[in-house]
């Protein structure tokens, strides 16, 4: 692991200089922004955050707090908790008014509890005239009514992830990057008896990923913008039919696959394809085992194709700092989101990470990692390409009950797996989506 | 008469077996006995045996069923075990969960026997229903409750501490140790409590002397149900705890050993495997007194 992260940063090296110079960019020099934050005297803070994805990720993210901690003298205590634990931690800690100063939150939780959370829009628009801008989806996930209530940190995307040999065996030299052409390429990779699969059970990152964008590469949606349930629609029951045909390509078992269940039957060889973050290239890579490094190399990465709606359709598993108006220190806690988020601290932090989390400011698309390995290029665009939980509506406690609920991941397993027709899994979707949108 | 019925009644059973003993034939029993028993055991021991051979096989040999046998280990190592003890907060989880589940087990204990005593024994008004309220609050989930009982931890500067979990575990111990013995205490015979009182003993002296003596499988049962309730408790143990040393080992095997949508299986086994012996110890201790406390049984 030690191994993989020094040649990776004799590669980006190379690109050093670009790096340092994202923020000298002539947009950056323009504005010369500054902001000036003065820390409460005798300030602590307690930060907690997901447990890494990859392991250079919390190094450097310990790294750089401790350089804050030299820097200013306040103190800072990290913790972690599993990913999947942070929304009910700080839903307890918004409700409750007590507990960890700041809190990486996911999705749409800044839009539950607004009214608990410090503003940081000087904050944002600083670092947004800094570097080059925050993505639109960016802007959705941390303004609650014109205000900043949140700080975007950033997404771990998902990309298909597939055997370069094996693909190129299926005819293709290049990822298709439509539908018919994706549907065709896993047609002929289980003709060739190379395993293709994509998670449809209640997985939160996958399941969601793949069905979301299934459902949303046809223009289909569960809500508008008023956030009227609109889920059965032509649009649903077109993506629905696509589902059915290609989950005839796929292993036996993706009804009840997790999260993990594709990583380890990547890793295990027994997939050719599927879509996933960059911890399948990540644990192959820096295996000790041979086999595993081979398939490293034999792997590589595409963006999720673009449907008929002709544009990218992603959801990410979008991550912001929220800073809880119950801190007695606001002011050291806005110093340092704006310390770790500055581009000496967030350059190191990515390239630790070999760019598991593709930052929510524009102008660290520039960074040297996502072009010293290709393989890392497509996730560059995760943030770029993706819509918001909820989308096209607005979001709160009903978009966040409906993909706790796992609508949509649930009616594309039903319709795929033949359990319910397009038609009527599109209406038992509509059904349920109802109780949470019409309260 | 024994005689004349026996002579009268025609018996199927051949050889030297008497009255019942056809129902109790080798194949009769294979049926009946030792084939249901032997599923039981293999459902009940099978994720046991799961968790003890994925602690020890490699990683290769984990994440492949193509290459290797699912059932069987190839390549032992003690990777995994070494990963959990020396690379993770184990060895503190271990003792904050031991230490947590005992004090919460004895503190919960304490109070379940002076509650079931005084319902089962000190005849006033309502006493019944009384019983009957405190095993409702049994039912009320720990999903609910932790909200409120998160604001109180926080109130009283608890968050984050082992104490946040002693004080909050008796709110599910209490009802249910409570409602175990009231039925434990209600089947000692009173004249054991009257001829005390005869004898001039005082109500502590009844209940410490006579009662609680004879009462020791029932607290035996009611503290291994009370000590494995905490001892795999995962909401509050992840709601009041933060910090990674102060962490149980549901908890604080899951944060340490779950990398995103990367399982380390081996060391989560290990955890899970090394986290189950004490509760696995503590029953195969007492598990005489378990069982007779479960089939009510008190000597007179």
């Amino acid at each position: 692991m030690t191994d993989f992260n020094r040649r990776d940063a004799l590669k980006v090296g190379a690109g050093a200089a670009a790096a340092a110079g994202i923020a000298g960019s002539a947009e950056a020099q323009q504005a010369a922004p500054t902001i000036r934050i003065t820390p409460e005297r005798g300030a602590q803070l307690r930060v907690l955050r997901w447990r890494r994805f990859v392991e250079g990720d919390e190094r450097a993210w310990v790294a750089n707090t401790q350089k804050f901690t030299q820097n200013t003298g306040i103190q800072v205590r990290l913790d972690n908790e599993s990913w999947e634990d942070i929304r009910p931690k700080a839903a307890v800690a918004a409700n409750v008014g007590r507990g960890p100063d700041i809190i990486f939150g996911w999705y749409d939780d800044p839009h539950q509890y607004p009214d608990k959370l410090v503003e940081v829009t000087d904050l944002a628009n600083y670092l947004g005239r800094k570097y080059g801008g925050w993505y639109p989806v960016a802007q959705r996930y941390g303004i609650n009514n014109n205000k900043w209530m949140s700080l975007p940190l950033g997404c771990a995307g998902n990309a298909m992830v597939y055997r370069i040999g094996a693909v190129r065996e299926a005819g293709f030299e290049q990822f298709p990057r439509d539908f018919p052409g994706f549907l065709r390429l896993c047609q002929a990779l289980k003709r060739n008896n190379k395993g293709v699969g994509f998670a449809l059970g209640n997985a939160v990152g996958d399941g969601n990923g793949f069905a979301h964008w299934l459902v949303w590469s046809h223009g289909a949606k569960m809500v508008d913008d008023q956030g009227n349930v609109v889920i059965n629609s032509p649009q649903t029951i077109a993506a629905l039919e696509y589902a059915k045909q290609l989950y005839e390509t796929f292993i036996p078992g993706t009804l009840s696959w997790g999260d993990i269940n594709n990583n380890r039957a990547f890793l295990a060889g027994e997939l050719a394809l599927t879509a996933n973050g960059i911890s399948v290239y990540y644990s192959a890579k820096t295996s000790t085992d041979a086999a595993q490094r081979a398939i490293a190399d034999d792997l590589n990465h595409a963006n999720l194709p673009i449907g008929p709606a002709g544009r990218a359709t992603e959801i990410n598993l979008a991550t912001q700092a929220m800073i809880f108006k119950y801190t007695r220190y606001p002011n050291a806690a806005k110093e340092y989101l704006r310390f770790m988020w500055e581009q000496e601290q967030i350059n190191a932090w990515v390239e630790a990470s070999i760019g598991y989390v593709t930052p929510a400011l524009q102008a660290f698309e520039r960074h040297p990692i996502w072009t010293s390995d290709p393989k890392v290029t497509p996730y560059r665009d995760s943030y770029k390409n993706m819509l918001w939980s909820g989308y096209s509506g607005p979001m709160g406690y009903a978009s966040a009950a409906s993909m706790a609920d796992y609508i949509m991941v649930n009616m594309v397993a039903e319709a795929a797996s033949g359990a319910r027709t397009p038609q009527q899994a599109a209406e038992r979707a509509a059904e349920r989506a109802n109780r949470y949108y019409r309260l | 008469m024994t005689d004349a019925s026996n002579s009268a009644i025609p018996t199927r059973a051949t050889g030297d077996s008497t009255g019942m003993d056809f129902l109790t034939s080798l194949p009769r029993r294979v049926v009946t006995v030792y084939i249901p028993l032997a599923i039981f055991i293999f459902v009940l021991l099978f994720p046991f045996y799961w968790m003890t051979i994925s602690a020890f096989k490699p990683n290769a040999e984990m994440s492949s069923n193509r290459n290797a046998n699912p059932f069987w280990i190839v390549s032992p190592t003690l990777e995994n075990i070494n990963h959990l003890l020396f690379n993770t907060d184990f060895p503190a989880w271990f003792w904050n969960t031991m230490l947590i589940s005992t004090a919460a087990t004895f503190v919960s204990l304490f109070a379940s026997v002076l509650a079931a005593y005084a319902i089962a024994r000190i005849r006033f008004k309502g006493a019944d229903q009384v019983g009957g309220i405190i095993f409702l609050a049994y039912l009320v989930p720990p999903s609910i409750l932790f909200i409120p009982l998160a604001s109180i931890v926080y109130e009283l500067e608890l968050y984050d501490t082992s104490w946040a979990l002693i004080l909050t575990y008796p709110t599910f111990l209490i009802p249910f140790c409570t409602w175990l013995l009231i039925g434990y205490f209600k089947a000692i015979p009173y004249e054991l409590e009257e001829c005390a009182v005869v004898d001039g003993a005082s109500r502590l002296q009844i209940l410490v002397k006579i009662v609680l003596p004879l009462a020791v499988p029932g607290l035996i049962s009611a503290g291994i149900f009370a000590f494995t309730l905490s001892w795999n408790e995962f909401i509050y143990a992840l709601t009041f705890i933060s910090s990674n040393e102060e962490k149980t080992i549901p908890v604080g095997v899951l944060t340490a050993l779950i990398e995103g949508d990367v399982y380390n299986w081996g060391a989560l086994m290990a955890g899970a495997l090394l986290g189950s012996l004490p509760v696995a110890i503590v029953y195969s201790f007492f598990v005489d007194y378990y069982v007779s406390s479960l089939t009510g049984a008190v000597k007179e």
